[in-house]
């Protein structure tokens, strides 16, 4: 009896380990994000309802005048419109190329793979700082793409695209792309290609094969990869400023202006919380799109 | 004299360098089915992808119930596949994937339920119509796949290896269905496999393919017992070779001269005999027949029905079957016979 007693008391320590052991195991990688994630957030939650009074860069208390200001002033309104536009048809225009992209190296035998994920990762290994240099190359009146399409005949006269709204968007489409690409081969990586092949035998041609298999397969992906360039695009500042014209504020342009320029830290942080927020809200929505049967995919 | 439902003439595919498939002609008559039986690298699989249309044809024409199709993509032939891997649409339900190919050929849409009911019956797979793929064990998954490509009634079924993903006793059990499937619905089939049984158990003719070309092609009675040549004879069935060098005496390979009395007297020179282990008898029971050899037990395994005797004579081994309990122990020398129609010899 006493033995069945100890053996009862094992088993049921036992039972309390491995229930513990998920978030025992979770734990150096939560801690990690608490810290350095979680922290910063919640710290600039609490700066953007603190008080800007003259030249300090924040003066303790609880108001709401700062989002009051920013959904109340058009030059804050329009820029949160223009930053929404913008990463959209960034991402839109991202998940299109990547998504042709990576249908071609998917589909391509493997000996010309890992050239195009080696071009694929180019852009990775390069600073932003450094892509921008190149677009400034690319796009004035006297840059490459000028050369190249005056040469080709295409053009008469020189143009400039630098400091358009089109500079700005081709930099951000560069820039996620890569990230876009990735996802998606990952993806399609999951396929059995012998899908596509029943397909064409049950007498479906490419292009039904793909709305009817591939597409449906890969949604997810599409939503993952779409919801990653859209945070990356909303998120950037660089770029778009530096391509962009003077006239193209985005929230990142505003929050530097507003952190640096003006020293409100506060209607800075609530610029910064409108930006996550609407991350936030767009991560739901596409999770929201995910197929309900994706859970029964293997 | 009829049309056949499927025509191979003098069908070529090269891969580089390698000729996958070298000059097959092969013509599956209606109703009839066709296993390419031979070992991985033969040119079978390649073959069959060749009638499916999923890859270019170099050199010959295939038909189909007498109508060139070789320049037609596949999504326009009157074929349909059964992969090896099943190749089902895991976002499509059961039902939904054999009711693909039926939407695909714009059949109406109760007929499309009506064929779809009929089919999964006909695999027994009635209550899994609304099933996913992933909720299916591997069997049940084939029987999808084969009720997929039944339902399209294509002019040509083609098997690309379906068993071999399966174990042991489902590949036997769902062996034995597909051939009553083929008795009741009598459709036209290449089947190809590398496994022997499947092509014996299933098939109306074996075709026997090696480096791209068939070696032969009969009923799997007629290849089994009338091999062609070495290359069909070893790789159908089991048997046993004897590497011998006849002379004044018959040697092993290193020259030890071998206890080996043969009925019909061989021409001198190297040669290889082959028997089947299922054919030599031990002992009292080899005293009468007309071949002969001494050689010493080594080893004895047992197989459940038989025991199988590996045997040695100086550098020639053999391993023999008999069923009962175990005659002779490692050590024992014995006398092993046999009849001269169970002996093939090769140089």
């Amino acid at each position: 009896m006493t033995d069945d007693a100890g053996f009862t008391a094992a088993r049921s320590t036992r039972a309390r380990r491995n229930r513990a052991a998920p978030w025992v195991l979770m734990l150096p990688a939560l801690v990690l994000v608490v810290i350095f994630f979680g922290l910063p957030t919640v710290y600039m939650a609490r700066m953007s309802f603190n008080l800007s009074e003259g030249a300090k860069l924040f003066t303790p208390g609880f108001t709401l005048a700062n989002y009051r200001n920013i959904f109340s002033n058009e030059v804050f309104t329009d820029a949160i419109w223009t930053t929404v536009k913008l990463s959209l048809m960034a991402s839109l225009a991202t998940l299109a190329i990547g998504y042709g992209f990576a249908l071609l190296v998917w589909l391509k035998p493997a000996k010309w793979r890992l050239i195009f994920i080696g071009l694929a990762l180019c852009p990775l290994l390069i600073s932003e700082i450094a892509i921008i240099f190149g677009w400034w190359m690319f796009f004035p009146k006297n840059g490459l793409l000028s050369f190249s399409l005056l040469n080709a005949g295409l053009i008469t006269d020189k143009i400039s695209l630098m400091y358009t709204e089109f500079a700005a968007f081709v930099g951000l489409v560069y820039l996620t792309l890569p990230f876009c690409f990735f996802i998606l081969l990952s993806i399609l990586d999951g396929l059995d290609k012998r899908m596509l092949e029943a397909g064409a035998d049950l007498g479906a041609s490419p292009l039904t094969t793909f709305r009817e298999v591939v597409l449906p397969l890969t949604r997810n992906g599409l939503l993952v990869a779409f919801s990653q360039c859209f945070i990356f695009t909303m998120g950037t500042y660089a770029t778009p400023s530096a391509l962009g014209p003077d006239t193209l504020w985005t929230l990142g342009f505003l929050v530097q202006e507003q952190m640096l320029g003006r020293n409100n830290w506060p209607l800075a942080s609530a610029l910064s919380m409108v930006l996550v927020v609407s991350v936030g809200a767009m991560m739901i929505f596409t999770r929201a799109l995910s197929a309900k049967r994706a859970t029964l995919h293997v | 004299m009829t049309v056949p439902a499927l025509d191979l003439q003098a069908v070529r595919r090269v891969f580089g360098p390698v000729v996958a498939v070298d000059n097959v002609s092969l013509s599956v008559a209606k109703g009839e089915f066709v296993t390419l039986l031979g070992p991985s690298g033969s040119g079978k699989t390649s073959t069959l992808r060749l009638v499916g249309g999923f890859d270019p044809l170099d050199g010959g024409a295939i038909r189909i119930n007498g109508a060139r199709i070789d320049h037609l993509p596949a999504y326009q032939r009157d074929t349909a596949t059964i992969f090896q891997s099943g190749a089902l649409f895991p976002h499509k339900t059961v039902a939904e994937n054999v009711a693909f190919g039926l939407r695909m050929r714009k059949v109406g849409a109760s007929e499309i339920a009506d064929r779809v009911k009929q089919y999964l019956d006909i695999v027994r797979l009635s209550g899994f119509a609304d099933r996913y793929p992933a909720q299916l064990s591997g069997g049940q998954k084939q029987r999808v796949a084969l009720a997929r490509s039944l339902a399209v009634r294509p002019a040509i079924l083609l098997f690309d290896e379906p068993l071999s993903a399966l174990d042991l006793s489902l590949r036997l059990q769902l062996r034995a269905e597909i051939k009553s499937l083929h008795d009741q619905l009598g459709f036209s089939a290449i089947y190809v496999t590398h496994d022997q049984g499947e092509a014996m158990a299933l098939s109306s003719r074996v075709a026997v393919m090696r480096n791209g070309a068939i070696e032969q092609i009969g009923a799997p009675e007629s290849i089994f017992h009338a091999p062609a040549n070495e290359f069909v004879y070893t790789f159908i069935g089991e048997s046993c070779c004897l590497p011998v060098r006849f002379g004044d005496v018959a040697t092993d390979s290193a020259g030890a001269p071998v206890d080996l009395h043969l009925e019909v007297s061989q021409p001198p020179g190297e040669a290889r005999l082959y028997i089947r282990p299922s054919r030599l008898r031990f002992g009292a029971q080899a005293a009468g027949l007309p071949n002969r050899l001494k050689a010493q037990v080594d080893f004895v395994e047992f197989l459940g029905e038989a025991n199988r005797y590996h045997l040695r004579a100086g550098a020639v081994e053999v391993f023999a079957d008999h069923p009962g309990p175990a005659l002779h122990a490692a050590g024992e020398v014995v006398d092993v016979g046999w009849q001269s129609a169970d002996m093939r010899v090769f140089r």
